[in-house]
């Protein structure tokens, strides 16, 4: 009975002095961890509201936030820890919290985050949604997390010419519906002019540049589906 | 301990004992997080430095753990030096640690760490336990970023990021789980290989060197 009581107690000092050790590296990494969050979250944000073929921000540089007390000033919705709207069909979210902008010329800009299930877990994303005359268009998207998507496959998502071709989707494609060209039976074309007509249509071109890797893709086209709908959903209750 | 055998202690792991290429440990993180190079080296960097921090504090201590528990202080010991690296990592290599995912809390089950404090830490002395963890943790991470380095080259035409023959020459398998199982079955068999020859060469030479120590005796 005494030697339990000797193993129990020299298990119990190794895990108290380890758990003190750990509770002071955590008091070290704390702020380097938070700091590197939001700083991946305003660079996204910095990315997202820049126009992919000029290279110029829809809104002044000093308008970006550069804390957390100035990101929390523009979130336009706030559910906490909770996901602001989850789509079943698809298994798609949007997170908590949406942000709106004013821009330059007076529009609004709406930046919304969220994912849907991609090849090995959920791919992330954040999108600015852009006013225009007919209604709100998408005008970038960023991917926040791929790291369940295979390296030089679904990973791809990531790279610049990936992201471009899910950009500037107008009013008329949202409504279409977003997917990609294979879901839509449209054969893939490397004429940029093409490429922009099928968005009108909601359809994505990005097989040539994906080739083999469709699931990952379809996430983000899955994700942009539900961001419009809960945008437009909030937007008409307003 | 002598000079030679600290070296030895040191250079085992690189080659002759390979964690992953000749002991064929830590196959989970092997195969599974060398799509890439730079994947690669950032798995193997942490993994070196859990087995280095673990096994100076098992070496310490080794005197004042009981046989029956040796075990799950061992795991405390080596879970917790996974967790502090997970959030320095967290911290201050952000990309990398968004990429390598759930495979770094994963390191405390890598049979690797474990292993070495047992069969190593446990019965030595600090300075030997350091060159010993140095050692392998070394042989697992160069192992790491060769397979993750020949996949990566296979599979999109690039070595950290930098493109050799871009989409000229693709070989889509090798940054798939198939690809894994095909590179570390085919450096495994060159390891093997090697040491085979190598250890063939050690014996024709002591052959030699006896036959010769014969002929002198007779003349």
């Amino acid at each position: 009975m005494g030697s339990y009581f000797k193993t129990g107690l020299v298990l119990m000092a190794f895990s108290i002095v380890v758990g003190l050790m750990l509770s002071v590296v955590y008091l070290v990494t704390s702020d380097p961890i938070a700091s590197a969050e939001l700083d991946a979250k305003l660079k996204a944000i910095k990315t997202v509201l820049t126009d992919p073929q000029s290279g110029k921000l829809l809104i002044s540089e000093d308008k970006i936030p550069q804390d957390m007390e100035q990101l929390n000033q523009i979130a336009w919705k706030d559910s906490g820890e909770a996901d602001l709207f989850h789509a079943q069909k698809t298994q798609s979210f949007v997170s908590s919290p949406a942000y709106r902008f004013t821009l330059e010329d007076g529009r609004t800009a709406y930046i919304l985050s969220g994912g849907a299930p991609g090849y090995g877990g959920n791919v992330v994303i954040m999108a600015s949604f852009v006013q225009s005359p007919s209604g709100y268009g998408l005008f970038q998207v960023e991917t926040l997390d791929y790291s369940g998507e295979t390296p030089g496959l679904g990973a791809n998502i990531s790279l610049e010419k990936s992201r471009e071709r899910f950009a500037q989707i107008p009013y008329s494609g949202l409504q279409a519906g977003v997917r990609v060209d294979r879901d839509a039976g449209v054969n893939p074309t490397k004429d940029p002019a093409t490429r922009a007509d099928a968005r009108k249509n909601g359809v994505v071109i990005i097989s040539d540049i994906m080739t083999g890797a469709t699931i990952t893709p379809r996430a983000v086209a899955n994700t942009i589906d539900t961001m419009f709908a809960y945008l437009q959903a909030q937007l008409e209750g307003e | 301990m002598e000079k030679k055998n600290l070296v030895n202690e040191f250079s085992k792991g690189l080659f002759q004992n390979n964690p992953a290429f000749v002991q064929a440990l830590g196959m989970c993180p092997t195969l599974a997080t060398t799509t890439s190079a730079k994947n690669g080296l950032g798995m193997g960097l942490a993994t070196l430095s859990v087995l280095v921090l673990s096994n100076i504090v098992i070496s310490a201590i080794r005197k004042l753990v009981p046989e029956k528990i040796r075990i799950p202080v061992y795991i405390i010991i080596i879970a917790g030096f996974v967790t502090m690296i997970d959030m320095v990592m967290h911290g201050f290599t952000y990309e990398l640690w968004k990429t390598l995912g759930i495979f770094i809390p994963l390191i405390v089950v890598n049979c690797i760490i474990l292993g070495r404090a047992e069969a190593f830490a446990s019965k030595n002395g600090i300075f030997p336990s350091i060159l010993d963890g140095l050692g392998m943790g070394i042989g697992f991470t160069l192992a790491l970023t060769l397979l993750g380095s020949i996949r990566e080259l296979f599979g999109a035409g690039t070595v950290f990021g930098i493109t050799v023959w871009g989409d000229a020459f693709n070989v889509f398998i090798m940054i798939l789980p198939a690809g894994a199982f095909l590179t570390m079955g085919l450096l495994s068999g060159l390891f093997n290989w090697i040491g085979i020859s190598r250890a063939e060469r050690e014996k024709q030479r002591a052959k030699l060197a006896k036959q010769q120590a014969k002929a002198g005796e007779s003349a």
